[in-house]
C-alpha cells in the first residue's frame, strides 16, 4: 500500500523531464509571465536562478523542483480565462469538475450495477439484449456526440433543461458570495449555495449538472455494465452461491447478497480507474456544456500553449489516479475479508 | 430378517421413478440420466457409486432441485415425502417445441421459490469442494445462521426471549433437575411451565459438552438468566416467535436488517453450540472467522454442521471426502457416522470410492451411464455382485496384497448418442443379441436386491 509514494515520486521525475525536455526555457516559461520585459525580466530570472539553481547538474535541479513543488510552487498560467498561480487556477477550477465527477459516478453506480444484476439474471431474455446493445451504442459514441444529442432533445424540443453553464446568470447577479462566475466559499455553486441556504439557485445549479454528468454517465456505462454482467454469471456458477440454495436461502438473497457481493471486487477495481478517467474525459464534456471547470481552463491552456497549465494538469491528474488507486486498495481491504495489508 | 423386512416397508423419504434428465448444449444434447430408479429410505444411508460421469452428482443435484438452465427434465418424476417439486420442468419440457434455456429458467425460478422453502429444513445437500462451498466474504457463523434464519426464526426469536423471561431462580432450578435425573420429562414440564422452552436446546447443549468440568457448566447454566432486551425488540420477536416466519417488515430495506440483527447474533450462538456439540474446540471463537481462515477440513466441518443444522431428513453428500487427504478423510467420515447416529436422518452419500462406501453405507446403487444398474445391501453388493459391471468395478479395487488390478476395458459410450440397447453392452464380457435391442429393467435377484441385466431375465418368474 505504501507504494504509492514511490509511484507519486516517479511521476514527479516524469513531469520534471518533460518539462526539461525542451530545455531551461520551458521551466521558465512555467514560472515567467511573458508580458514581462527588460529589467523586471531580469530580475525575475534572478530570482528563480537562487530558487531553481540553474547552473547545476540536472538530477540536482530536480530536487530543487520538487521542492517548490511541495511547497506549492506550481508555477504561472496565462491564458484568456485565466492568469495567475497554477495552484490558484486548480482551486477555482477543479472543485466544479469533481462536483461533476463525483455526481457522474454516482449516476454510473447507481445505474450500472443494478442493470448488471439485471442482465446476467435475466440472461439471453429480450431485456437483457436491449440493455446490452443500448449501452453499447452509448459506448460507441464519442462523448460530445451523447451531449449534443441530449441537448437538442432536452434543451431545444423539450425545453426541460438548461444548456450551459453552471447556473442561470440572473438569479445570482447580486449574491455577495459569488463574483465573477465563482461562488465562495467552495467554489462549487450547488454546495456553496446549500450552505448560505439559497434553495433556488441550489436547485438551478442541480439542473445544470444533470445533462453534464448523464452524458459523462451514458458514455461509460457499457463497461460496466458488462463487467458487471460478466463476473456476476461467472458467480452465479459457483459452489457457494448453488450452497446457498441448497440452504434453501430465499432466491433474491441469493442474489443480492451471495452473488453479488463476490462480483462487484472486480468491477470496484474498474469502477475506480474509470472515474479517475473521467475526471480526463471531462474535457470534452465540459466545452460542449461550457462548464467552468478543469478542463475548459486546460483546453485553453493547450490551445495557448501554456506550459504552466499544461504541466500543473498532467501533475494534478497523475496525483489523482495514484490517490484513487490507494482508495482502493483501502477499499478492498474493507469488502474483502482475504486482504490485508 | 425380521427388522430387514421393517426397514423396507419404512416409507421411502425420496422417491426416484424413471427420471431421465438431458443437458441442451451447443455440441448436442447431453443426455446425463437415462432412467433412474431409487429410493431413499428413514434413517439409512444409501451409497451411490459408478465411474466419473455417469451422473452421480448429477441425480444428487436433480433431487436438490440445483439444476442448471439448460437441464431439461425429459422424463420421469422425483418425489419428495410424496410430492414432486420438478412437475412444472418436466411439463414444459413436453409442451415445448423447441427447449429454450432463457424459457426454462423461468420455470426453475418457480422451482427454486417452492424448493426453497424444503432445502435446508427437510432436505440439504454437502459438496464436494470445501475451499469453494463457502462464501469467502461471509463469516461462517452467518453461513450456518442463515439456514436458521430462513426456516427457523421462531427457534431463534424463542431462544432470545426466553434467557430475558428466565429468572436466577428458574435456571438454578433446572440445574438442580438435570442433576437429579438429567434431562427428562420433569426438566421440559418447567420449561414449559415459565414459559421458557427455548432455553432447552442451550442448556444441554453445555450440559453434553464434555470439556468442561460440572461446576463450570453449572455455572454457565445459571448465566443464562436475566438478560435485558429492549421494548421494541421484545414486541417483534414475540410476533416471530408465534408465527414462526419472518415478519413482512423484514423486507424493508435498512429496519429489516435491524430486524434481522438480533435473530442473526441469535443464530451465532446456535452455530457454535452446534459446532461445540461435533467435536469442533474453539467454537465459540470459528464463527467469528472467514472461511480463508480455516483448514480443508475444518471448513468441510463447518459445511456439514450448515447443512445438518436443521436435522433434515435426507441430507445427500456429493464426494464430501474426495478433496481432503486421507487423515482427514476419516475424521470426516467418523463425523458423518456420529451424525447418523445422534440425528436421525437419511443420507445418500456419493463417492466414487467403494472403500469409502463400504465403511458408511447400509445400502449402495451402482449407477453406469446415467442409470441404475444395480441397488442392494451393502455385503450383498460386496459379496454376490450381479451385474457385470458390479463384478467388475470390485475386481478394480486396489488392496494391500499384490493382485493384478484389472481395469474395465472400452470406454462410457458418448452420451449424446446412447446406444439403443444395454449401456455396457460394448464393454460387456457377457453380451448377447438381445442386449442390442432394448435396455433390461431393474429385477429382483434377492433380498431387496435388484439388478438391470439380461442374465438374470430367466430368473425373474
Amino acid at each position: 500500500m505504501l507504494l504509492f509514494i514511490p509511484t507519486l515520486l516517479g511521476l514527479t521525475v516524469i513531469v520534471f523531464v518533460l518539462i526539461h525536455i525542451g530545455g531551461t526555457n520551458k521551466l521558465l516559461a512555467m514560472y515567467l509571465s511573458p508580458r514581462l520585459t527588460g529589467a523586471a525580466r531580469q530580475q525575475i530570472i534572478a530570482e528563480l536562478d537562487q530558487k531553481f539553481h540553474f547552473n547545476d547538474p540536472i538530477y540536482i535541479q530536480y530536487f530543487y523542483w520538487l521542492a517548490q513543488i511541495f511547497q506549492g510552487n506550481w508555477g504561472i498560467t496565462n491564458t484568456p480565462i485565466f492568469s495567475g498561480p497554477v495552484t490558484q487556477a486548480i482551486e477555482l477550477f477543479f472543485p466544479n469538475t469533481l462536483m461533476l465527477t463525483i455526481f457522474a459516478a454516482i449516476l454510473i453506480w447507481l445505474i450500472s450495477i443494478p442493470l448488471g444484476v439485471h442482465t446476467a439474471v435475466n440472461r439471453d431474455k429480450p431485456s437483457d439484449n436491449v440493455i446490452r446493445v443500448g449501452s453499447l451504442t452509448f459506448y460507441a459514441m464519442p462523448w460530445y456526440l451523447i451531449g449534443i444529442i441530449l441537448i437538442i432533445i432536452f434543451a431545444v424540443w423539450l425545453k426541460i433543461l438548461p444548456i450551459n453553464g453552471t447556473v442561470n446568470p440572473s438569479l445570482v447577479a447580486d449574491l455577495s458570495w459569488y463574483h465573477n462566475g465563482i461562488s465562495y466559499p467552495t467554489h462549487i455553486l450547488l454546495i456553496d449555495a446549500l450552505i448560505h441556504g439559497n434553495l433556488v439557485v441550489a436547485g438551478n445549479a442541480f439542473l445544470h449538472l444533470i445533462m453534464p454528468s448523464v452524458t459523462l454517465a451514458l458514455g461509460v456505462m457499457a463497461a460496466l455494465v458488462r463487467l458487471m454482467r460478466g463476473t456476476m454469471l461467472e458467480t452465479l456458477d459457483q459452489d457457494f452461491v448453488n450452497f446457498a440454495r441448497a440452504k434453501g436461502v430465499p432466491e433474491k438473497v441469493v442474489i443480492n447478497l451471495h452473488a453479488k457481493n463476490n462480483a462487484l471486487l472486480p468491477v470496484i477495481t474498474n469502477f475506480g480507474y474509470l472515474v479517475a478517467g473521467l475526471l480526463g474525459g471531462v474535457v470534452v464534456i465540459e466545452d460542449v456544456f461550457s462548464y467552468p471547470g478543469i478542463g475548459m481552463w486546460l483546453t485553453d491552456a493547450m490551445i495557448n500553449n501554456d506550459m504552466g497549465g499544461i504541466m500543473g494538469g498532467t501533475l494534478l491528474f497523475g496525483i489523482i489516479l495514484v490517490v484513487t488507486s490507494l482508495a482502493l486498495d483501502l477499499i478492498y481491504a474493507k469488502i474483502d475479508p482475504r486482504i490485508r495489508y | 430378517m425380521e427388522s430387514d423386512q421393517l426397514k423396507s416397508n419404512l416409507a421411502p423419504i425420496v422417491k426416484v421413478e424413471n427420471f431421465h434428465l438431458h443437458y441442451y448444449t451447443r455440441r448436442g444434447v447431453y443426455k446425463a440420466l437415462n432412467g433412474v430408479n431409487l429410493e431413499i429410505r428413514k434413517g439409512e444411508v444409501l451409497g451411490i457409486a459408478g465411474e466419473s460421469g455417469c451422473g452421480k452428482s448429477t441425480l444428487g443435484r436433480a433431487i436438490m432441485g440445483l439444476i442448471p438452465r439448460n437441464a431439461a427434465v425429459v422424463d420421469g418424476r422425483i418425489l419428495i415425502n410424496g410430492r414432486d417439486y420438478l412437475k412444472p420442468l418436466k411439463d414444459y419440457y413436453k409442451n415445448t417445441k423447441k427447449f429454450k434455456p432463457s424459457k426454462n429458467a423461468d420455470v426453475l425460478k418457480k422451482v427454486n421459490n417452492e424448493m426453497s422453502k424444503i432445502r435446508g429444513q427437510e432436505i440439504s445437500m454437502v459438496f464436494q469442494e470445501p475451499m469453494t462451498t463457502l462464501n469467502p466474504l461471509l463469516q461462517v457463523g452467518y453461513q450456518i445462521a442463515e439456514v436458521l434464519l430462513y426456516h427457523s426464526p421462531g427457534l431463534l426469536a424463542s431462544r432470545r426471549l426466553s434467557r430475558s423471561r428466565a429468572k436466577k431462580e428458574d435456571t438454578k432450578a433446572l440445574v438442580k433437575i438435570l442433576n437429579e435425573n438429567g434431562p427428562n420429562e420433569k426438566f421440559r414440564e418447567y420449561l414449559k411451565e415459565k414459559n421458557i422452552m427455548g432455553l432447552e436446546d442451550q442448556i444441554l447443549a453445555i450440559w453434553r459438552r464434555k470439556d468442561l468440568h460440572d461446576l463450570k457448566k453449572e455455572q454457565m447454566i445459571e448465566k443464562l438468566c436475566c438478560e435485558p432486551i429492549n421494548s421494541f425488540a421484545k414486541n417483534y420477536l414475540e410476533t416471530i416467535e408465534k408465527e414462526n416466519k419472518l415478519p413482512n417488515f423484514s423486507k424493508i430495506p435498512i429496519f429489516g436488517r435491524i430486524v434481522k440483527r438480533e435473530l442473526i447474533k441469535e443464530g451465532y450462538k446456535k452455530a457454535s453450540e452446534f459446532l461445540g456439540l461435533l467435536g469442533i474446540p474453539n467454537s465459540d471463537k470459528m464463527v467469528y472467522m472467514y472461511p480463508h481462515e480455516l483448514s480443508g477440513g475444518q471448513r468441510q466441518r463447518i459445511v456439514i454442521a450448515t447443512a445438518m443444522i436443521n436435522s433434515p431428513q435426507l441430507v445427500i453428500l456429493d464426494e464430501p471426502t474426495s478433496a481432503l487427504d486421507v487423515t482427514i478423510q476419516a475424521q470426516i467420515l467418523e463425523l458423518i457416522k456420529e451424525l447418523k447416529e445422534s440425528i436421525n436422518s437419511s443420507y445418500m452419500f456419493i463417492s466414487h470410492d467403494l472403500s469409502v462406501l463400504a465403511e458408511v453405507s447400509d445400502r449402495i446403487a451402482i449407477m453406469y451411464a446415467g442409470q441404475v444398474v444395480e441397488v442392494g445391501n451393502k455385503d450383498a453388493i460386496f459379496d454376490q455382485p450381479k451385474h457385470p459391471y458390479t463384478q467388475m468395478l470390485m475386481e478394480a479395487i486396489p488392496t494391500i496384497e499384490a493382485h493384478e488390478l484389472k481395469g474395465i476395458k472400452g470406454e462410457v459410450p458418448d452420451m449424446r448418442n446412447p446406444p439403443k440397447g444395454c449401456m455396457f453392452r460394448d464393454r460387456c464380457p457377457y453380451a448377447m443379441p438381445i442386449c442390442a435391442e432394448k435396455r433390461p429393467d431393474l429385477i429382483k435377484v434377492g433380498e431387496d436386491h435388484y439388478v438391470s441385466c439380461f442374465l438374470y431375465e430367466g430368473g425373474k418368474s
